[in-house]
């Protein structure tokens, strides 16, 4: 019975084990091999050189930046995604008509790529000419046009950037949320409004937001590895010909020239992977432990 | 795995739907033999892509498939170069130095033997690694500065010659609608690279393979672009970037700094009212620059038919001038490699196009093999720093020289 | 004064809804407004809402032009879509009901052993799993486009967490019966977890027509491009041409958005039911 039930178990996990085993676990272990190689050019190197990549890497100026940047964007974007989506949550979830439709509105982006939004930021919305429609909002008040990616100072991109991020998430979480809020015993509202707890900021966070800290704990997670795997939106925002200009320049960006760019240094570029995805685990776990403990002292 | 798609579905077999939903080798040509597969970028001008076809499909000893290729094609090659399902011959902004090193490309010295002193020296000398020659340059790009004469008049600036005096030009020409400068939408970091460096009499790479710009007029140079972004001057997030005459010629700048490949449709647009300048000197040690490039044909070392490949390349390239002459003129501005179908150009003798001509031959530089990508991302980035940040030049260039020297090591060290 | 007080509340939180409604809808706006305008409408720097001539012919236009293979790139991202979105559900939903129903040693083992893949971004098997495609002879083929993304660890998980927390009365009637585990499978459990399978089928099918980065290294051919990586050749081509670009994009996401509004229901419902937070 035993024997019958390991051959059946294979029949339904093999497939799907053995293609993430070498779509994923193979690569992986590619990566961290090359990344102790010099890897110019090949993907199978010879010389081994040990850490070296990775001082190089941890060395490397431009890099470090970039993790910098978006360990500070992750600190912003994270709580103002959360708060923004949470809100049209809540308000969504209070209305007694057209609620579909509110939905439905702010879910919409969702289904939009980042190419696309990228696209309508760029080009129309946030175009640095005159018949951008930001830059014709700011001449009907008699403003000058700005170059909103262009500009360092102030650096405007970031508006271009936190904007197209939050059109394009807040929905999603919106639903998580929602689903969330749907899961609420509605006899803990009850009973707060018997203890005499005005609907409000009291009852928000007494009952709703605790109620809600699976979800959170979820968004939030989901979030933060976003946050650092930015990819697309910025790639196609801000990427020329010539490159990717010095600033709010994604690691995962940086180490796409470094390593598949004319550069062609693999195994430099698998040491920048492997760094990120330690800065990934480490930001992952210990804000998932800050979370529980939050949760034990709430309940404590 | 060696065994590549084209080939399965050339022998008819495992052309699964998968198979054949994804390869397309666009087959063509009239010749027998193997099949190669050739690669070029997107090149704008229109009739290009039909003009190589119709070469292609004159070399009798193989079946020549053309592959044109839109997007990053540097990325594109390099990436594929990888791997097996990459191209027989293709043209390369290059190769690099480690493609070179790594022995991703062919050497192909004895195809030019006979004729390597007709080669323009400026684009043939990048493309030669320890006196070995791995592309085929097939024609030369530049770039210059375009102006608007009228606008200009209209403000009584004369076309500038030194660089305070371009600063002080594009200050006023900027006016309510129209800004002074165009040098693409980054501010000028990506498309200007060294230009300004050469104009200052600084060099990449100096002849004792060291970093040559190594000193603070360098760096007093570079800071002078900074006035361009600080005097708001410059142009900025225009619909399309600095490879494209539109923001010159719908008048959204006086001045611009783009291609000789430009020049057809700005004359079309403009008529006589523009004119052409090379980057202006700065400094007592200063002389004017053009950056020259050139796409040269390489073959792959992952070609299965390397010498029909390498034949390929020499009988279009080395053999068939009348391809050669036709492909650098008959589609947009290009100077021919050679130096004796560049005399023989008819196109290239008055107005505007035969100042490019003298340009090249007086004030052009092209970036040294020994200059790296990632040397070449460092100083990118420093530049950017310097033009929009207003990033103190000294400090910026000190930190890139040390990244120079040290890639200049590396290369040093295993060739 | 309480009731008006929550009355004005209700009144002011409408306001807001409708006036981020319309912020949201915005782009769409931009989308089909800069589509079907004239270039010159576009550049124009005096704004104007709508164009002053609307031109449908900037569909055809599109479909016409020889430097991009539009039709074909939509095609490949249809293909795509729907390839990697059946796939993934049959491979991950037969993993999901194994880890959660079938008896085995080490069933745990495994079960980590995949979740833990959600701990590593992609960011880390990029490269290698680029060259392992390459390898394979899968570059600029939809095989490569496809097979290497039918194991997100994220739909076992949901299918797992799911077949965890479905009435297990059912199957061991069918068991009972004498289905094994095959049939109960295809008989039962499947028939009664549609709305998981609407879910997470819709995520993957937008993931997968929305997926930039790996099309963009994978489909290096012209003749293997998704729509993505065709639209963001018309960014970073030398000529851009803006009514082409925009209407590029309006035909990119129109049938993404008719599959969307008609599963979205089937999403919220799954994401309630299933917990995939």
């Amino acid at each position: 019975m035993r024997r019958r039930g390991a051959l059946w178990f294979w029949v339904f996990v093999g497939p799907f084990a053995l293609g993430l085993a070498l779509f994923t676990y193979v690569p992986l272990l590619w990566s961290v091999t090359l990344s102790f190689f010099d890897a110019h050019n090949t993907v199978t190197p010879t010389r081994f050189v040990g850490l070296d990549n990775y001082t190089a890497m941890l060395r490397d100026r431009a890099f470090v930046d970039s993790l910098r940047t978006f360990l500070v964007f992750t600190a912003f974007i994270v709580p103002v995604t959360y708060v923004f989506s949470l809100s049209l949550a809540l308000m969504v979830n209070r209305l007694r008509t057209a609620r579909a439709f509110f939905r439905s509105v702010f879910f919409l982006p969702a289904a939009c790529s980042y190419v696309v939004a990228a696209l309508i930021w760029k080009m129309s919305l946030f175009s640095g000419v005159r018949f951008g429609l930001a830059n014709s909002v700011l001449g009907w008040f008699g403003g000058d046009p700005v170059a909103w990616l262009s500009t360092t100072d102030p650096p405007w991109y970031w508006l271009v950037i936190v904007t197209v991020r939050l059109w394009l998430q807040a929905g999603f979480y919106m639903i998580l949320f929602l689903a969330g809020l749907q899961r609420i015993d509605p006899a803990l509202y009850e009973a707060a409004a018997v203890d005499g707890a005005r609907p409000g900021w009291t009852v928000l966070r007494h009952i709703t937001l605790p109620q809600l800290r699976a979800t959170s704990v979820a968004v939030v997670l989901l979030l933060v590895i976003n946050a650092f795997q930015a990819f697309d939106e910025f790639y196609n925002l801000l990427s020329d010909a010539r490159g990717y200009p010095p600033y709010a320049r994604p690691p995962l960006v940086y180490l796409y020239y470094t390593a598949l760019g004319q550069g062609q240094n693999l195994g430099l570029g698998s040491a920048g992977a492997v760094i990120l995805a330690l800065v990934i685990a480490v930001v992952t776990l210990g804000q998932a432990r800050w979370l529980r403990l939050g949760r034990t002292d709430a309940d404590g | 795995m060696t065994i590549r798609r084209r080939d399965l579905l050339a022998a008819g077999v495992g052309a699964g739907v998968l198979t054949a939903c994804g390869s397309n080798t666009g087959r063509g040509g009239g010749g027998s033999g193997p099949e190669l597969a050739q690669w070029y970028h997107q090149y704008g001008e229109p009739g290009t892509e039909r003009a190589v076809r119709r070469y292609a499909a004159g070399f009798k000893k193989a079946r020549v498939s053309v592959q044109w290729r839109p997007g990053n094609y540097d990325q594109q090659t390099a990436a594929a170069l990888l791997t097996d399902s990459g191209p027989d011959v293709f043209e390369v902004n290059g190769p690099t130095l480690d493609q070179i090193r790594g022995g991703q490309v062919l050497d192909l010295t004895e195809l030019v033997a006979k004729v390597k002193d007709d080669f323009n020296p400026a684009v043939l000398t990048p493309k030669t690694h320890d006196g070995r020659v791995y592309a085929i340059p097939q024609v030369i790009d530049m770039q210059m500065l375009y102006y608007r004469k009228s606008l200009l008049e209209d403000a009584g600036v004369e076309p500038p010659t030194t660089l305070d005096a371009l600063v002080d030009a594009a200050h006023r020409l900027t006016g309510d609608k129209v800004k002074g400068l165009f040098l693409g939408n980054d501010g000028g970091a990506g498309v200007l690279g060294g230009t300004p460096l050469y104009a200052a009499g600084f060099r990449f790479v100096g002849d004792d393979g060291e970093v040559g710009f190594d000193d603070p007029a360098a760096a007093r140079t570079l800071g002078k672009l900074h006035r361009l972004y600080a005097d708001k001057s410059l142009l900025l997030g225009a619909p399309s970037d600095w490879a494209d005459p539109s923001a010159f010629v719908q008048g959204l700048t006086a001045m611009q700094w783009t291609g000789l490949w430009a020049l057809p449709r700005v004359r079309e647009e403009l008529g006589d009212d523009f004119g052409v300048l090379p980057f202006p000197r700065d400094g007592s040690q200063g002389r004017p620059s053009v950056p020259v490039g050139a796409y040269g044909a390489a073959v792959s070392a992952r070609s299965r038919h390397k010498e029909t490949a390498a034949r390929y390349v020499q009988w279009l390239w080395v053999e068939r001038t009348d391809y050669q002459e036709d492909f650098a003129l008959s589609y947009g501005f290009h100077i021919p490699a050679r130096i004796s179908l560049a005399e023989k150009a008819t196109a290239l003798k008055d107005g505007p196009a035969a100042d490019a001509v003298r340009f090249t031959t007086d004030h052009g530089y092209a970036q040294p093999l020994l200059w790296t990508p990632a040397s070449q991302t460092a100083y990118q980035d420093a530049l950017s720093r310097i033009i929009k940040d207003g990033a103190g030049p000294e400090r910026e260039l000190r930190a890139v020289v040390r990244k120079v020297s040290a890639e200049l090591d590396r290369v040093k060290k295993t060739s | 004064m309480d009731d008006a007080l929550v009355r004005a509340g209700r009144a002011l939180r409408l306001v807001l809804l409708i006036a981020l409604a319309l912020l949201f809808l915005v782009p769409f706006y931009l989308l089909v407004r800069n589509g079907l305008a004239g270039e010159e409408d576009i550049t124009s720097p005096e704004w104007t809402f709508f164009p002053r001539q609307v031109r449908w012919g900037n569909v055809g236009e599109l479909f016409a032009d020889p430097s991009v293979p539009f039709a074909r790139s939509l095609l490949n991202s249809a293909l795509i879509a729907v390839a990697t979105t059946l796939g993934t559900l049959l491979l991950a939903s037969l993993a999901g009901y194994g880890l959660a129903r079938i008896p085995y040693r080490h069933a745990n083992k495994v079960f980590y052993a995949v979740l833990g893949t959600l701990l590593v971004p992609a960011a880390v098997t990029f490269v290698p799993s680029f060259v392992l495609v390459s390898s394979l002879g899968w570059i600029s083929t939809l095989r490569g486009l496809i097979v290497p993304t039918l194991f997100p660890a994220f739909a076992c998980f949901v299918f797992r967490q799911y077949f965890l927390g479905f009435p297990r009365e059912l199957e061991d009637a069918a068991q009972v019966d004498g289905l094994g585990y095959w049939r109960t499978y295809w008989l039962v459990v499947v028939p009664g977890a549609r709305p998981v399978f609407a879910a997470v089928g819709t995520i993957v099918f937008l993931g997968a027509w929305n997926s930039f980065l790996w099309p963009l290294v994978i489909g290096q051919d012209q003749s293997a491009w998704t729509v993505q990586v065709a639209l963001s050749s018309f960014t970073t081509a030398q000529v851009v041409r803006l009514h082409e670009l925009f209407v590029a994009a309006a035909v990119s996401i129109l049938p993404l958005l008719l599959v969307f509004l008609c599963f979205q229901r089937w999403i919220v419902a799954g994401v309630e039911r299933s917990g995939i937070d």
